[in-house]
């Protein structure tokens, strides 16, 4: 065994044994050559080490042996799956929470390898344990949480990401935040809103979306010129028109995104942009949800007509919003009344339908229920700004700062103070 | 009967994702598809359908068999669905879902008819229910639904909600002490 991964080995045993991991990081991320170097002798290494005891040794050598390039060992490529099955199973989650990115890398590399093998359905399951392992609380983002989403996505297995998706994010894990990449937090939201728009909740989809848009940026990535579209379409199915975006929306945003999506802003305008840039629908691949907006201007319009009549024939209903006859208008009143998108009395024996005002008269305990759980989920986030306030304030950059600008004048002070809360 | 449901499909979700190679076998998928067309979650029963390997689907009858239920279930075509249930003969552990969720996607027509129709004819609701006429006609009699002088429509009351949960006065002050003392704080 060559002398410099002895040392190396000798470090990761002594320095785990004495507990200084932080110290153990340090080497961890300079040893980096000296793995890849190795890359024959590293099964010799995992071998010396204790994944429960040398969590982070066995993590550095693990990631260095399977990012060497693909035909140096394809032998290993079979048990890499389990491997690193076994390894986040049984590592120490306190060890591995201090190289969080290495760690992050491994899952990165295993579900490259899962989506190579085009198996993604097997890594559910393990990611979910991954993630679980290294949140320090359950709505802390990690940069696995992309990794999951991907995975389900592709295996069509959309249900198991939803735990974490229905969770609100209050916290951003050390790996994804700061100045790393935002590749990892804007593709999860990408890929939480198309899990969302595939299981047809639009309203979390187009938040989602929206959060992909509005992250602070000089220029414009890909993910968000994706997510952009998306966002149009959404807003068009839910609202029957695209939603003024936020204002802090960065410049480049609006500057950039608007210009390369024409066809969609088209079809806010008109139906016939489905036909006109059919070319362009498809290669985003979003002409699934282009008929779903086609499909909901028919129910749009049918909830415009409530707002004018009370009373109207099938057949009226059917010519107004240009549909074949008074079958398919009853019909697609039928389901609406269903989804409870609108409140109607069809009167079969003469062809008419009522429309009625909605009977919710805000009085009844589910209304309280809702409103309770809505004050219960405010209240929760005072607690949250209120603690982030406190954060702040006791950051010494931040106090530095307003100490600062106090002696040369008060009311930047002031300014400043806001700008935090915006934050 | 629900729960007991709701549990299964916890079960064979799991079973599926810890399946060696990620497939699993043909009894899981056509149960899980079943328990999601009962749950009334097409979407995730769509998904299902394609994600199951096509060898598998191919060579089960009973996997397609379901899975052209949940094809008329999406499609919203009631009389075709009640067609697609009764055109297989399912054999258990299936059999008891499929069975349920006919029952379920007919209470929830009778109770769609009730809250959207203030008259429908007959024909139509024998063919939204998927019931012969004089079963109908019974389940109008005990529903109150009026059969009109003609003979053939019938005028559908609304269902009533289900009773209101009540919630324990203490619990409720409880939540009051809890929103004044944000408020004061």
């Amino acid at each position: 065994m060559a002398s410099p991964l002895e040392q190396f080995v000798n470090n990761v045993r002594t320095i785990s044994a004495s507990g200084n991991f932080r110290e153990l990081c340090e080497i961890i991320s300079k040893s980096d050559e000296v793995l890849q170097r190795n890359g024959a002798h590293l099964n010799t290494v995992l071998e010396t080490l204790d994944i429960q005891q040398h969590s982070l040794g066995v993590l550095a050598v693990l990631v260095a042996k399977f990012s060497l390039p693909q035909s140096s060992n394809d032998v290993d490529r079979s048990t890499m799956f389990q491997q690193i099955c076994d390894f986040i199973s049984n590592c120490n989650g306190e060890q591995v929470r201090f190289c969080p990115e290495l760690y992050a890398d491994l899952c990165h590399l295993l579900t490259d390898h899962l989506v190579e093998l085009k198996q993604p359905i097997r890594g559910i399951e393990i990611l979910k344990k991954a993630i679980r392992k290294i949140q320090l609380f359950d709505s802390q983002l990690t940069s696995i949480h992309a990794d999951l989403c991907q995975l389900c996505l592709l295996s069509k297995c959309m249900k198991p990401a939803l735990e974490f998706l229905d969770t609100d994010v209050t916290g951003i894990g050390t790996e994804l935040g700061g100045n790393n990449d935002s590749k990892h937090f804007l593709l999860y939201y990408y890929y939480g809103g198309m899990i969302y728009a595939a299981l047809k909740n639009y309203e979390r989809a187009l938040y989602f979306f929206e959060v992909v848009v509005t992250v602070p940026a000089m220029v414009v990535s890909h993910i968000m010129l994706e997510a952009y579209k998306k966002y149009i379409l959404v807003s068009l199915i839910l609202h029957g028109k695209i939603l003024q975006m936020p204002k802090y929306t960065s410049q480049v945003v609006c500057r950039f995104l608007k210009p390369l999506s024409v066809a969609y802003h088209d079809l806010a305008r008109s139906q016939h942009a489905a036909v006109k840039h059919r070319e362009t629908f498809l290669r985003d691949k979003n002409m699934g949800l282009v008929n779903q907006v086609i499909n909901s201007m028919y129910k749009k319009n049918i909830q415009r007509l409530t707002k004018t009549f009370l009373t109207l024939s099938l057949s009226d209903v059917a010519s107004r919003v240009q549909l074949s006859g008074p079958v398919e208008a009853e019909s697609y009143i039928l389901n609406m009344i269903e989804e409870g998108e609108i409140y109607a009395m069809i009167n079969q024996k003469d062809g008419m339908v009522v429309f009625l005002d909605s009977p919710e008269k805000y009085a009844s305990p589910e209304t309280l229920c809702v409103l309770e759980q809505q004050m219960a989920a405010c209240t929760k986030l005072h607690q949250y700004i209120q603690e982030m306030d406190e954060q702040i304030q006791v950051n010494p950059q931040y106090v530095k700062k307003s100490v600062g600008c106090h002696d040369e004048d008060m009311p930047a002070t002031s300014q400043n103070s806001k700008t935090t809360y915006t934050m | 009967m629900i729960t007991n449901f709701d549990k299964l499909c916890g079960d064979l979700e799991k079973q599926e994702l810890e399946a060696p190679n990620g497939i699993a076998s043909p009894t899981t998928y056509a149960q899980l598809l079943a328990i999601y067309l009962y749950q009334n979650d097409l979407c995730n029963a769509k998904f299902l359908w394609k994600r199951i390997p096509q060898t598998i689907s191919a060579s089960n009858p009973e996997l397609a068999a379901i899975w052209a239920v949940g094809q008329k279930l999406w499609k919203k075509d009631l009389p075709r669905t009640y067609q697609a249930l009764a055109a297989y003969h399912w054999i258990d552990p299936v059999a008891t879902i499929m069975r349920a969720l006919e029952e379920n996607v007919r209470e929830r027509a009778f109770n769609l008819i009730g809250r959207s129709y203030s008259s429908i004819s007959v024909d139509t609701v024998v063919s939204a229910t998927g019931l012969s006429k004089e079963a109908v006609l019974q389940i109008c009699r005990d529903r109150k639904w009026e059969l009109s002088d003609d003979g053939v429509t019938v005028n559908p009351i609304p269902p009533t909600q289900p009773a209101p949960l009540h919630t324990s006065s203490e619990d409720q002050l409880f939540k009051l002490t809890d929103f004044v003392s944000f408020l004061e704080n």
